[in-house]
């Protein structure tokens, strides 16, 4: 099995061209800034001097589930953005760059290539969103009152699953392209097909961007589960990753 | 070593082999041959098992290039004509992946790329990025990679042809030094390389194997006399190439400004009239010589024949 | 909520800053080592000291060149 020395150059690879500081550094400061700027907004706008007395008295206070909200906005939004980003060179840029051809000439078998990738940007999503996590529960704790660690720590296991949905469908679509410029430009399709096919009344009930409501209602105490759309997650993951590979086993690099 | 029967490879109306017949003896350094789009990358890359062929049969070590992909990895090394590294990682590093992945132990890979690292002399930049390596340095590093796991075959695609003169010599080198460790199929298109290093020659031509022979047994056969004459002036020379190859004792007749190469048929009445014609064109000559003649002689020869037909 | 009131919370941007900084002095240390970008040095320079977290960013993932 080579997968783990496969794995190891990744992480490796990740770490020195910064990649890794990149997904850290982008998801931690959500962390941070999210029950921030939940917190500040509404004193901002009411400090704006013009503002009439009446309208500044509407603006509700702010209170621990717009820090919540805010922080699964901004993650199903630049969090998602962040997973297409990092993962669309993923395999295009070794086809490009000849490495792959050089690396599938030792015992690497194509399967463990992919897998590897995958489970690289796996490490550093889960790691990196940890981190914001963190971060987030305890500025929240902080500005605001203690959130439950273990429903809040739902949360981020959905909003990762959802991530991994996007780098298995992002890792594809590099797979599929010959170059570069091609794989970024089939990544922010796939990017908008998901997106867009979730956002659609019925059938986003199915759909991963279902789980960020889901990881949020739970966070905050509730309940209303979107057991559907977790198990249709781990399904366009195990199917997009198995398509990879039957694409890439065929094709020659 | 290597078996290659009747290898077909189309990329949708274009033939890049067709037919390739080819068969490589255990121990030999065998000489690749032939012009650009001839059909020589496409080969090797079958053989790595990197790209299958449409047809036919390629085989090495009696394992089938397409099937036994992994295991054909262990046996063989191979050394693409640009070789592409990871520009963050050091010579040492890559080495040391590679020797994991041929599952040697710890100690075997540090001593195995220390020793490989001193034979294609990257140990004092053993430390560097690859990154900014020159292309004489990343062809080394691609031999020292193709030689981590001690294959025996080792498949390099015009190893040289990219190489400053110094950096050439350099190369073809360390590929004579291998001579009785591994079989080593070596492409090119550059001939005096292939002559200098290589004891078995197979010259390809539009996906076919034209001829495949013992490099001497090769000049005997083709080699045929050649004069070269150098002209005063690239006008004359011209002028006198030009009724040269109208003679039927000129097989061929190469220019090059002023320089008159001329392969024959009949060496005695070449010889009784070669200097007569330069003198009936008015030719003043700097230089005139029966040159010894080299295997891109033979090449021209045979490639040319082909094309012919 | 008075001036003074937000003054307390500010130490809270602290982690945020650094981080910040953290990915500023990253992209500018990759910048300066590195022989050639994709458009002009300077300019991604200017990208990444003035355009706050975006730049650097933009600049790791558009700005590098393989070598």
């Amino acid at each position: 099995m080579n997968f783990f020395s496969v794995l190891r150059k990744e992480l490796t690879e990740q770490w020195r061209t910064k990649r890794f500081l990149i997904v850290a550094a982008v998801l931690a400061a959500f962390g941070l800034t999210s029950p921030l700027l939940a917190k500040f907004t509404p004193e901002l706008l009411k400090s704006i001097p013009d503002m009439p007395a009446g309208l500044a008295e509407m603006i509700p206070a702010p209170t621990v589930a717009d820090a919540v909200g805010q922080y699964v906005k901004n993650m199903s939004q630049f969090g998602i953005l962040l997973a297409v980003l990092m993962s669309m060179g993923a395999v295009a840029q070794e086809k490009e760059r000849g490495t792959a051809a050089m690396m599938l000439a030792h015992p690497v078998s194509r399967l463990d290539f992919l897998m590897a990738k995958f489970a690289a940007l796996a490490v550093a999503f889960a790691v990196s969103l940890a981190v914001a996590a963190l971060g987030c529960w305890y500025y929240t704790l902080l500005l605001f009152e203690p959130l439950a660690w273990g429903p809040f720590l739902a949360l981020n296991g959905l909003m990762l699953l959802v991530f991994l949905v996007y780098i298995a469908v992002t890792l594809l679509c590099s797979t599929l392209a010959r170059t570069q410029g091609a794989a970024a430009g089939l990544a922010f399709a796939g990017l908008v097909l998901v997106a867009g096919v979730g956002s659609l009344p019925r059938v986003g009930e199915y759909f991963p961007g279902r789980l960020f409501e889901w990881g949020m209602v739970l966070a905050l105490g509730g309940g209303d589960p979107a057991w559907p759309a977790f198990w249709v997650s781990l399904g366009m993951i195990a199917a997009a990753l198995a398509a990879a590979w039957l694409v890439f086993r065929r094709q020659e690099v | 070593m290597i078996q290659i029967e009747n290898l077909h490879k189309h990329y949708g109306s274009i033939r890049a082999l067709d037919g390739l017949d080819m068969t490589v003896e255990a121990g030999t350094i065998f000489g690749f041959l032939g012009p650009n789009g001839a059909g020589k990358t496409t080969t090797l890359r079958i053989l790595s098992g990197l790209a299958r062929g449409t047809a036919g049969r390629a085989a090495v070590a009696g394992l089938d290039a397409s099937a036994d992909r992994r295991a054909l990895s262990r046996r063989i090394g191979c050394l693409p004509e640009e070789p592409a590294f990871y520009p963050w990682m050091t010579p040492r590093e890559f080495l040391d992946y590679l020797a994991r992945l041929h599952g040697l132990s710890s100690a075997d890979r540090s001593r195995q790329t220390r020793e490989l690292l001193d034979l294609v002399s990257l140990a004092e930049a053993g430390k560097r990025r690859i990154g900014g390596f020159s292309r004489g340095m990343r062809q080394r590093l691609g031999l020292a990679a193709a030689l981590v796991h001690k294959p025996e075959v080792l498949l390099l695609d015009e190893p040289v042809s990219a190489l400053d003169p110094i950096g050439r010599k350099e190369m073809l080198t360390l590929i004579e030094d291998l001579r009785g460790q591994c079989t080593v199929l070596m492409s090119s298109h550059i001939l005096a390389d292939v002559e200098r290093v290589c004891s078995v020659v197979g010259i390809i031509a539009r996906g076919r194997m034209v001829i495949q022979s013992p490099r001497e047994e090769l000049m005997e056969r083709y080699a045929r006399p050649v004069f070269e004459a150098e002209a005063a002036d690239a006008a004359s020379a011209s002028r006198w190439a030009d009724r040269l190859r109208v003679q039927p004792w000129a097989a061929a007749v190469k220019l090059e400004n002023a320089v008159v190469r001329v392969t024959v048929n009949d060496i005695a009445r070449a010889r009784r009239e070669i200097l007569p014609s330069a003198v009936a064109q008015e030719v003043i000559l700097r230089r005139f010589e029966e040159a010894r003649p080299s295997l891109e002689d033979v090449f021209l020869q045979l490639v040319g024949k082909e094309a012919a037909q | 909520m008075e001036l003074s009131e937000i003054q307390q919370y500010l130490p809270f941007l602290i982690p945020v800053i650094v981080i910040e900084l953290a990915l500023m002095i990253a992209a500018l240390v990759d910048l300066l080592k590195r022989e050639e970008t994709r458009g002009p040095k300077w300019a991604w320079l200017l990208v990444i000291v003035l355009v706050n977290f975006i730049g650097p960013i933009v600049y790791f993932v558009i700005g590098r060149k393989d070598e």
